[in-house]
């Protein structure tokens, strides 16, 4: 009987751990991400005031001492009335689009030369890729201010050797932006990119080769198919921390560069109005939330597929 | 083969250098159209390496490669009229089983109706219809590799490539892919080059075998002859079991040779004349089945024999295989056919007579 108990024991505790594990990821999305969340979406909804929080709160109780909520999607409806609102979201989803399209471009080549190098220099090349992350990107960014200024490396370089006999005018504007966002997020892309393209059987090439495919058809009918997971997440990486970008755009952006993080960030401290500014955050976060939910409903498919219909 | 006929795929004098060390060391190699002939060899004998260079995977370091006649050497493996089966298959994931059949014959740029037509057919080939839609990770091993093997050779090549075609499939299900096999060859006409380390394999699928090491081809030949005269010690041993004993020529006339060989019994005369008189120590073999195991003294004078203890055998049904220590204290292989049900089996310990002919005793000079 004891026995009995013992094993009883057991298997709660086998179930307790279990579920401990599991409880770690959501305790860690409770604390700093929904709550967060949460905070910023009552705020959404909150009027602004002059007051010490600036804005109206949730909760508010009334003459005779019961409690009422407050809630107003006023912000909201600004910010459809306001076209500033929608056309820096365009302006913005417009250059993480072309940063992520370009950091593809570059990337795959080099995630795919990585993966196709001898097993040394793999790792050599892959330390290389991530060793600029060990200086501040605060820092990286404004040494591109030295680059790109017009009395820079760049423009110095190009009128020494030159090609042009005038400086360009690279900083603050939206190639500069563009060559920061590319620069700082490429190694998001190479990464995962590069752990697909190191799984890809090379035996698939050569079937497809001796079946008659010349190099670029193996390449267009194997290779990018085949890693097209690696594509997506890369490019989600790269896509979701450009959209809402702040640091990039305001070091070298011009002033006519519209950024969504950029008005965010006067919503809260030029014109102190919180309210508005936690609902651009509010509409960039679903803005963002609709890719990912798309990716994960893809794999979850494939998965699925793969699982089901295993043979052993 | 009368003189005439000119070989299909004539390798002449290739070698493959990796560094310093040759996966395939100078090879030729002659292979008759029409044929199926095995590479058979241990993993890391060089075998893979020459397949490849025939698919054009691999370019070879020096040497030609001729198919009907045409210098392929240089040839890039999409231009060749040769396609490869892999070991695992390499079934692209991603298309459905109709794609994977069907991408060489896009690749050429064929029309629908022909692609679906000859696809049908192959499909009803390898017996699998109803599969045209499932993807690669929907088929068991069996199908997978009669996918592959559709695959392979909807471009009707001139040559098949196989490298290790069974490997994946496990041994029921090998020996009745073999006869399969054997037969679609036969229905195609197209000639079969298999790259096995299954010498079972080897055996009852090839016209011929080649037996390969250390990237060279130690004999070639067909399977009955390749087993009942093997021509060193290295094929002998590798193929099938058998019993390597050491003897001394005593003396050779232009019939017989006369050996002294300690572990069978003292003096031994074969009918076989031997040219070189320079040769004093060889190995004499003698496989397991071309001996006789009994309990009782053989009653006939002149048969040879010598005696000793079972110290283990094994007994699969169809035969046994007892390891016989004899009075020398050497270990002698020999294997009995259990003809009656009813027979007294020898077992552990029993006090035996093995007896054999000399005509059977392979010469092998060392």
């Amino acid at each position: 009987m004891s026995g009995l108990l013992i094993n009883l024991d057991n298997s709660f505790r086998e179930r307790l751990w279990k579920n401990l594990v599991i409880a770690i990821p959501y305790l860690w999305l409770l604390l700093f991400f929904l709550t967060p969340f949460l905070i910023v979406l009552k705020i959404s909804l909150a009027d602004p005031i002059i007051a010490q929080p600036p804005f109206t709160p949730f909760f508010q109780e009334t003459v005779d001492g019961s409690f009422s909520i407050y809630a107003t999607f006023d912000n909201f409806l600004y910010l459809f009335q306001d076209s500033l609102y929608f056309v820096t979201y365009l302006s913005s989803v417009k250059l993480a689009f072309i940063s992520t399209f370009f950091a593809l471009i570059i990337g795959y080549p080099i995630a795919y030369g990585i993966a196709r190098s001898p097993q040394p220099t793999r790792n050599i090349l892959l330390l290389m890729i991530v060793i600029p992350f060990w200086i501040s990107f605060l820092l990286r960014v404004y040494a591109w201010m030295g680059i790109l200024k017009t009395k820079g490396l760049l423009n110095g370089f190009l009128l020494w050797i030159g090609i042009i006999d005038q400086p360009l005018d690279l900083l603050y504007t939206d190639t500069a932006v563009y060559i920061g966002m590319i620069y700082s997020y490429l190694p998001f892309m190479i990464l995962p990119l590069y752990a697909n393209l190191e799984k890809l059987d090379i035996r698939l090439l050569e079937a497809a080769s001796d079946l008659g495919a010349k190099r670029w058809q193996v390449f267009k009918d194997v290779t990018l198919p085949l890693s097209l997971p690696g594509i997506i997440a890369g490019s989600l990486l790269v896509f979701i921390p450009s959209i809402g970008e702040y640091v990039i755009p305001a070091l070298l952006g011009g002033a006519d560069t519209l950024m969504i993080g950029r008005v965010l960030f006067d919503e809260f401290f030029l014109n102190r109005d919180w309210p508005v500014a936690s609902a651009v955050a509010i509409v960039l976060v679903l803005l963002l939330v609709l890719p990912i939910v798309y990716f994960q409903k893809r794999q979850s498919q494939e998965s699925m597929q793969n699982s089901s219909q295993a043979v052993t | 083969m009368n003189e005439e006929q000119k070989s299909y795929i004539e390798i002449r004098g290739i070698s493959k250098y990796f560094g310093n060390f040759a996966a395939v060391d100078k090879v030729d190699l002659d292979i008759n159209k029409g044929e199926l002939f095995s590479i058979l060899g241990a993993s890391g004998s060089g075998k893979t390496t020459l397949l490849r260079m025939l698919a054009g995977l691999e370019t070879p370091s020096e040497g030609t490669i001729k198919i009907d006649g045409i210098d392929m050497t240089q040839v890039p493996p999409y231009k060749r009229p040769v396609n490869i089966m892999f070991q695992n298959y390499a079934l692209f994931p991603h298309m459905s089983v109709f794609d994977n059949i069907a991408y060489g014959l896009k690749k050429e740029g064929l029309s629908k109706d022909i692609i679906e037509d000859k696809v049908a057919n192959i499909l009803s080939l390898v017996k699998l219809e109803e599969y045209g839609k499932r993807k690669p990770n929907q088929l068991s091993g069996g199908q997978s590799q009669r996918v592959a093997l559709a695959r392979s050779l909807i471009k009707e090549p001139k040559v098949l490539l196989l490298d290790e075609p069974m490997a994946a499939l496990d041994k029921k299900l090998r020996q009745s892919t073999q006869f399969e096999l054997v037969d679609i060859q036969f229905q195609l006409g197209v000639t079969f080059i298999i790259v096995t380390h299954d010498q079972e394999e080897a055996m009852t699928l090839s016209d011929r075998i080649a037996i390969m090491e250390q990237g060279k081809f130690v004999q070639i030949g067909e399977p009955n002859s390749i087993y009942e005269n093997p021509n060193s010690n290295f094929v002998a041993d590798f193929i099938g079991n058998i019993n390597l004993f050491n003897a001394k020529i005593t003396s050779t006339n232009d019939d017989n040779a006369s050996f002294y060989c300690e572990a069978l019994g003292g003096e031994i005369v074969i009918k076989k004349s031997i040219q070189d008189q320079n040769v004093k120590d060889v190995t004499l073999a003698l496989r397991p089945e071309k001996m006789i195991i009994q309990k009782e003294s053989p009653s006939d004078e002149d048969t040879n024999f010598i005696s000793g203890v079972v110290e283990d055998f094994g007994y699969f049904g169809n035969l046994s295989i007892y390891r016989v220590r004899t009075n020398n204290g050497d270990i002698i292989q020999v294997s009995k056919q259990n003809r009656m049900r009813t027979e007294q089996p020898i077992k552990w310990e029993d006090e035996v007579y093995l007896s054999w002919d000399n005509e059977n005793l392979i010469i092998l000079e060392k």
